[in-house]
């Protein structure tokens, strides 16, 4: 089970850029480092500026309860990440967290089937830690446009994980779009049934993955990444559109606290 | 301490902070961020006689010190609310106010109507003013005569306090308020967000699925002080502030320039603990500064 969801202060333990403008920080704040599953997020308050005013979310990237430490990944490209690359050790971080519900994956499966676009791949890492104990294959596809951009290999090789790569500039691993590894995987597969994909990244990424899971009958869980100002399900402000309301009328869910993990067939994917 | 309750036509507040409509949701997302008994009042997300999905995405942008929403006032209907949201509120021991908005005047009538059976609710606030709904919730708040109308008919069917939320967007907001001091109201809030607009230069389109959206957070709490400041000035009924409150000292700011009581907005999604921050900050000051008595603050400005 998950905590309940508290209002903190966490302190800054280490920032480390692991690919080319990608960061990893280390955060110690207990509560979250024990309760955190994979798919749930923090959600930051940088700066209390007149520019950066709501809080930013980070998917908690991995945990470790012994030390009360957790990781999340950003991306520096931002107005909110590029003053976060910037802060000290030491430094407190005032969040709220851990919000939004979790991956949950059938029981009795065969393979777990990652799919990750870029910075897609933050929540991965606890969701591989999550998995550790069980006994099921589970296999990363990460696309990333350039070798610069990838990082984790390493450490989800450690937890277990087969991962396949793929560049769009051919740099290496798969020379073109994840989603066409992908498929060519699944498609020489002899039975795609007892398998699941997990999968987070750009709209157009998911929008493949959501046509491939369809015809294949194979069920996808989606991680979605809006914009949020309160991160639970207070102002609703982070709509995502049901796919089959019971009724003709459009009807949404919160990404927020409904999410951000979706069934990919349930709901309709914006741009 | 300080006694710190104030009154609000036969509306006792144990202290003058409430939260606002719409930003608070139905007071469950807050329970794990602080003591809900603690604050004067809270004031549910508007509820409306049929549900309503909400607007598409998207529905906020962030702008400088604020934000822009039209989140179309999306709810389960007064039945669902009765049955769904009301169970939480019910126990807690403070002032429960319930939000409500019509598409037409008949509407508000039938939704309070529907309430009035319902235990616990201290009060009404009608939402005359929401910029977000296209069936033109602004009609209500723009228009002197129908407000008055619709508030005379809605006080014909309850006896439970009505508070008339104004809007920021017509040309004199005290006309407004007068006219629903005249139809019978208890109060006045002031205000709801002001029209705004932002743009996505990378995508050339707006940011908001509406084109146009209601602005709030602190841009707007110098309009929200004159608006106060005005309604004051001109309403005999008392005026509850909203507009940007983030700390104790605009809450104070508010009392001072003669609300009654306040709403902490916007803040809740910042700092999701910032109602009971304000009202420690609010009673240490009165402590501090042996202030004896929160009436003989409340509209003591000097002009
Ligand atoms: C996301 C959001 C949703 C809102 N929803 C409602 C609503 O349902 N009903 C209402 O009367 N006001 C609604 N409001 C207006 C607020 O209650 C308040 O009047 C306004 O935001 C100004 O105060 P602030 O600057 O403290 O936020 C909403 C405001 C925001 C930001
Ligand atoms: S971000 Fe506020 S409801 Fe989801």
């Amino acid at each position: 089970m998950s905590g309940n969801k508290i209002l903190t202060e966490a302190t800054v333990k280490h920032l480390e850029e692991i690919a080319e403008n990608i960061f990893r920080m280390h955060l110690y704040e207990p509560h979250i480092a024990q309760t955190s599953h994979a798919g749930q997020f923090v959600n930051i308050q940088i700066a209390q500026g007149t520019t950066i005013f709501w809080r930013r979310p980070f998917s908690i990237h991995s945990t470790n309860p012994e030390s009360g430490i957790f990781e999340i990944l950003f991306n520096a490209v931002g107005r909110g990440t590029q003053v976060l690359k910037k802060i000290k050790n030491g430094a407190k971080l005032n969040l709220v967290g851990p919000l939004g519900n979790t991956f949950n994956h059938a029981p009795h499966l065969e393979e777990i089937i990652i799919v990750a676009g870029g910075l897609g791949i933050a929540p991965f890492k606890l969701l591989l830690q999550d998995l550790r104990k069980q006994q099921l294959k589970k296999t990363v596809f990460f696309g990333v446009s350039s070798t610069a951009n990838l990082c984790c290999l390493d450490e989800f090789s450690r937890l277990g994980a087969k991962c396949r790569v793929s560049t769009e500039d051919g740099s290496k691993g798969y020379h073109g779009f994840v989603t066409d590894d992908l498929q060519n995987y699944l498609q020489e597969l002899p039975d795609s049934s007892h398998r699941e994909l997990l999968v987070c990244g750009p709209t157009p990424m998911l929008r493949k993955v959501q046509e491939i899971a369809q015809t294949l009958q194979i069920n996808a869980q989606v991680s979605v990444e809006n914009i949020m100002a309160c991160g639970f399900g207070a102002c609703m402000g982070c709509p995502v559109q049901l796919a089959h309301p019971h009724d003709d009328g459009k009807r949404y869910l919160l990404a927020c606290k409904d999410g951000p993990v979706f069934n990919m067939d349930e709901i309709l994917l914006d741009d | 301490m300080t006694d710190l309750s104030v009154k609000i036509g036969s509306l006792v507040l144990k202290n003058p902070v409430m939260v606002a409509s719409g930003t608070f949701g139905y007071a469950e997302e807050f329970k794990d961020f602080f003591d809900l008994n603690q604050i004067g009042g809270i004031i549910t997300k508007t509820v409306t006689l049929e549900p309503r999905p909400g607007n598409a995405p998207p529905r906020i942008a962030e702008t400088a010190s604020g934000m822009l929403n039209s989140i179309g006032l999306p709810n389960v209907g007064v039945e669902h609310f009765i049955i769904e949201k009301m169970p939480f509120l019910q126990p807690l021991s403070t002032k429960i106010i319930v939000n409500v908005a019509g598409k037409t005047g008949e509407d508000f009538v039938e939704a309070v109507v529907r309430l009035e059976d319902v235990d616990r609710i201290d009060a009404y606030e009608l939402n005359y003013s929401c910029p977000n709904v296209k069936e033109g919730g602004l009609t209500f708040s723009a228009n002197a005569a129908i407000a008055e109308q619709v508030t005379r008919n809605v006080r014909k069917v309850t006896n439970r306090p009505l508070i008339a939320k104004l809007t920021p967007n017509v040309t004199s907001i005290s006309e407004i308020g007068k006219a629903v001091e005249n139809g019978g109201a208890d109060a006045v809030s002031a205000i709801n967000t002001l029209v705004g607009m932002a743009v996505d230069l990378g995508k050339k389109r707006p940011k908001l699925s509406t084109i146009t959206g209601g602005l709030s957070g602190p841009a707007i709490k110098p309009v929200a002080l004159a608006k106060v400041f005005e309604l004051v000035q001109n309403l005999s009924i008392p005026v509850i502030a909203i507009g940007g409150i983030m700390n104790a000292t605009d809450a104070l700011e508010f009392l001072l320039t003669g609300a009654v009581a306040i709403q902490v907005g916007t803040a809740n999604f910042i700092n999701p603990r910032a109602p009971l921050d304000i009202l420690e900050g609010v009673r240490d000051y009165f402590d501090k500064n042996r202030i004896d008595g929160i009436s003989s603050f409340i509209g003591s400005i000097k002009t």
